[in-house]
């Protein structure tokens, strides 16, 4: 395995310094550089502009390489971007462990390293992420904000299998806990939902419905398909547009529900909120800032190996009637998808 | 259907009657032990939700309402549809893993059609767009399902692996047609097939006509009754007795009686009644209004499905070829049965069918997403073996299979009532998945 990786390694080394030649490694500015897990995925190239955009605003230059989903690639890809002449170098690990060795080696080049969205439990590299506890804490806070503060609270959870649905739910529930211990919220119904599914989401918010003969007053669901599934059993029961439902993703179908009343709120996470940041801590540590000195930054130490990195979490944007302008337009969705069968001047996003 | 509902009060007999009564009305005890089994698990549910938080049902509880009871056989139809076509696969002695991914993306498929093709090119609720979608789905379903058939019958691929693969296939197809987004919301008229809500128009036909259907369905009992004593006296076979073929009239139109009632029984919720007297202009007197569900599109779906399957499998030449086959492979092929066109039809059939339970599914969601009908394909395979389907091979019948899937459903649905936990649900389901194929196999000893 070593050997096939050094083999790779080498060779990318090579190509790397071959393309030396003809890329001005030691020009003014810095060189802020990407190695992508896969670039196949949609997700990413709306990233990459955002990154690119603030890097050459900087007057820095932006290099990337596509790993194209493994993880011996990224390895030599890092090799070849650290003999590249790279600053910075972020990445979105395929495998946060086996990337390990190329952060050792970046290290010991003296190449700075940010870890991009995915955890790599390196001490020296800045870890760059969205809050997921805090998606759970936001939905909560809107539903308490905008939607309800007391009542039969229905929990429908993402899988049980997926730590995500555990954090989410720890999350909402420490800012719900006062309002549970003042006996104003009770907690009617709580389920975790198998694969995450829409289909069962729906069976599940059925049951409940049943269960309590109606008396649902919110729903937390923990995200935007499992809500399409709670919406449809709502409507079944007349209840769709009275009862305040959460989500997260920011999907098509989701912001649609949102203009139509059906649907609360929809956390979402930006990826071009993430990606500018990200390019912005690349340009300072470029110009030598330290890790500790970027702003907002923190300890992290909930990883598998509990290593504790510099961190910086990115709040997520909860979009709700009020606030779809912020989604609209940027190439995530479009108007008219969000607007369909919204009645006329009820809703400003949409006029 | 007849053949199911025609067993409500047997358990009245004498014990040591049974038998005889058995053999005189010539019904399957296997199917008596799965209706009892039923009722147990309808009536444990029930007192238990009873203890838990009380209800209006029968025992005090929530299980046994009408609003539960018509849920639950909308929930059971989609894996209900699909497990008539499992019975004959398995009887075949081959296995369809891809259903699930099947039905996940013709469903998607279906979706985009609506949504991203016709919806614009016909305008947004056009009539014609669900009969041309689910056409189109359908003819999906059965063309996936005859790829599959092919590979097996005439390439020797086993079953096993070519639905393996299409399990695998499907699902990523499924996701790629749409790139992981849901589509959504579905044509008005198709959401009718789910069973819900579209505007004012309930996806089901109302007291008047639940009324009328099931006086025709006791009808049917009674035509289909007399055309077999007449058929026996024909042939000169042994006749039932009289007193036998009335107890079965009379218990199968009872329970069709009952069961139209029960869904008579399940109104409107109030703010569906609200937004029909504001939409209509009509007024809601002070006392509320009861307007009936009565029988859902999904349910007379899944119940026509088990009617057609059952008169295909038991009284077609298509259908006891499929029989034969199981039993005896090699013999069937002797005798001159073409064995690979009838499994290259049969894993047709099960595509297409994949494809009516994925206009269920998306039509009750509203919505197409790559993740619908994940594991349908274990609960389905799980209905079949519980009804009675023996994976030996030559064994199964659709009714079996069909009233499997409602004991599972009925399981789930009465677990997540009382709000068990998920682990709980999965290990309890898969303990009664063992067990009944236990009391099978106990059985079958018996009686050998």
């Amino acid at each position: 395995m070593y050997r096939k990786i050094l083999t790779l390694a080498a060779g990318a080394a090579a190509l790397a310094a071959a393309s030396l030649a003809t890329t001005p490694a030691m020009a003014a500015g810095k060189n802020i550089c990407v190695s992508w897990k896969t670039f196949q995925e949609e997700r990413w190239k709306t990233d990459e502009a955002a990154i690119k955009a603030v890097v050459e605003a900087a007057g820095n230059k932006f290099f990337s390489a596509d790993a194209q989903g493994s993880a011996a690639k990224q390895q030599a890809d890092i090799e070849g971007l650290i003999t590249q002449g790279c600053n910075v170098i972020l990445v979105v690990a395929f495998d946060s462990d086996a990337i390990l060795p190329a952060f050792q080696a970046a290290a010991d080049a003296g190449v700075k390293m940010i870890s991009y969205d995915v955890l790599v439990e390196h001490p020296d590299a800045l870890y760059v992420t969205f809050d997921n506890v805090g998606v759970g804490r936001l939905m909560a806070s809107t539903m308490l904000e905008k939607g309800r503060q007391d009542g039969n609270f229905a929990f429908i959870k993402g899988d049980k299998g997926d730590p995500n649905a555990t954090f989410l739910f720890q999350g909402i529930m420490e800012v719900l806990k006062p309002n549970i211990d003042a006996g104003k919220i009770k907690n009617v119904c709580e389920t975790f939902t198998d694969g995450w599914r829409p289909d069962a989401a729906q069976k599940n918010m059925e049951q409940c419905l049943t269960s309590v003969n109606n008396k649902v007053d919110a729903v937390i669901s923990q995200n935007d398909g499992m809500a399409g599934g709670v919406v449809a059993a709502l409507e079944a029961q007349g209840l769709a547009g009275t009862v305040p439902v959460t989500g997260q993703d920011g999907d098509k179908a989701a912001l649609n529900r949102v203009a139509l009343g059906t649907q609360l709120v929809s956390v979402w996470k930006d990826s071009r909120v993430l990606g500018k940041a990200a390019a912005e801590f690349a340009n300072m540590i470029a110009e030598g800032k330290a890790n500790t000195d970027i702003p907002g930054v923190g300890k992290f130490n909930s990883g598998a190996k509990g290593v504790e990195v510099n961190a910086v979490l990115i709040a997520p944007n909860p979009i709700t009637r009020a606030n779809l302008n912020d989604v609209i337009g940027g190439g995530w969705v479009t108007k008219e998808e969000v607007c369909a069968g919204v009645a006329a001047g009820s809703v400003d996003a949409c006029k | 259907m007849a053949a199911i509902d025609n067993t409500q009060n047997p358990g009245m007999a004498q014990e040591g009657a049974l038998k005889r009564f058995l053999r005189a009305t010539e019904i399957d005890s296997r199917m008596l032990g799965m209706l009892g089994a039923l009722l147990l698990i309808w009536v444990g549910f029930d007192l238990a939700s009873a203890f838990v938080r009380g209800g209006d049902g029968l025992l005090g509880g929530t299980f046994l309402t009408p609003r539960n009871l018509w849920i639950l056989l909308v929930q059971t139809s989609s894996i209900a549809v699909m497990t008539t076509g499992m019975v004959l696969i398995i009887v075949m002695r081959h296995i369809d893993l891809s259903v699930g991914s099947i039905l996940g993306f013709t469903a998607v498929c279906i979706g985009a059609m609506q949504v991203y093709w016709l919806g614009p090119a016909l305008g947004v609720g056009h009539p014609a767009i669900w009969i041309i979608t689910l056409v189109l789905g359908l003819a999906l379903g059965a063309a996936i399902g005859a790829l599959h058939g092919t590979l097996i019958a005439y390439f020797g691929i086993p079953s096993f692996i070519v639905t393996l693969g299409g399990l695998i296939v499907w699902r990523g197809a499924a996701w790629s047609v749409i790139r992981g987004e849901t589509v959504a919301p579905m044509d008005k008229n198709f959401k009718l097939i789910g069973g819900g809500i579209s505007g004012i128009t309930p996806g089901s036909i109302g007291a008047t006509a639940s009324w009328v259907l099931g006086l025709l369905i006791c009808a049917a009992i009674l035509a289909v009754i007399w055309n077999g004593r007449q058929r026996r006296k024909r042939f000169k076979f042994a006749l039932k007795p009289v007193w036998a073929e009335a107890l079965l009239a009379a218990a199968g139109c009872a329970a069709v009686i009952g069961i139209t009632s029960v869904l008579n029984a399940y109104y409107w919720p109030k703010g569906v009644v609200d937004r029909w007297a504001q939409q209509t202009g009509a007024t809601i007197p002070p006392e509320g209004l009861n307007i009936s569900f009565g029988y859902s599109i999904p349910v007379l779906i899944a119940l026509s499905v088990g009617v057609a399957m059952t008169f295909l499998a038991n009284r077609t030449r298509f259908g006891r070829y499929i029989y034969a086959i199981g039993g005896n492979p090699e013999a069937a092929e002797l005798a001159g049965i073409n064995t690979r066109k009838i499994t290259l039809m049969v894993f047709s059939l099960m595509g297409m069918l994949a494809a009516v339970s994925a206009s269920i599914s998306s039509a009750r969601l509203d919505s197409a997403t790559n993740a619908l009908g994940q594991f349908d394909e274990l609960y389905v395979i799980a209905a079949a073996v519980i009804g009675g389907t023996s994976l030996a091979g030559g064994l199964g019948t659709i009714y079996g299979a069909m009233l499997g899937a409602l004991v599972m459903q009925s399981l789930q649905s009465g677990m997540t009532l009382l709000n068990f936990e998920s682990a709980t649900k999965d290990m309890v389901v898969g303990c009664v998945l063992v067990f009944a194929v236990f009391v099978d196999q106990v059985y079958q000893r018996r009686v050998k």
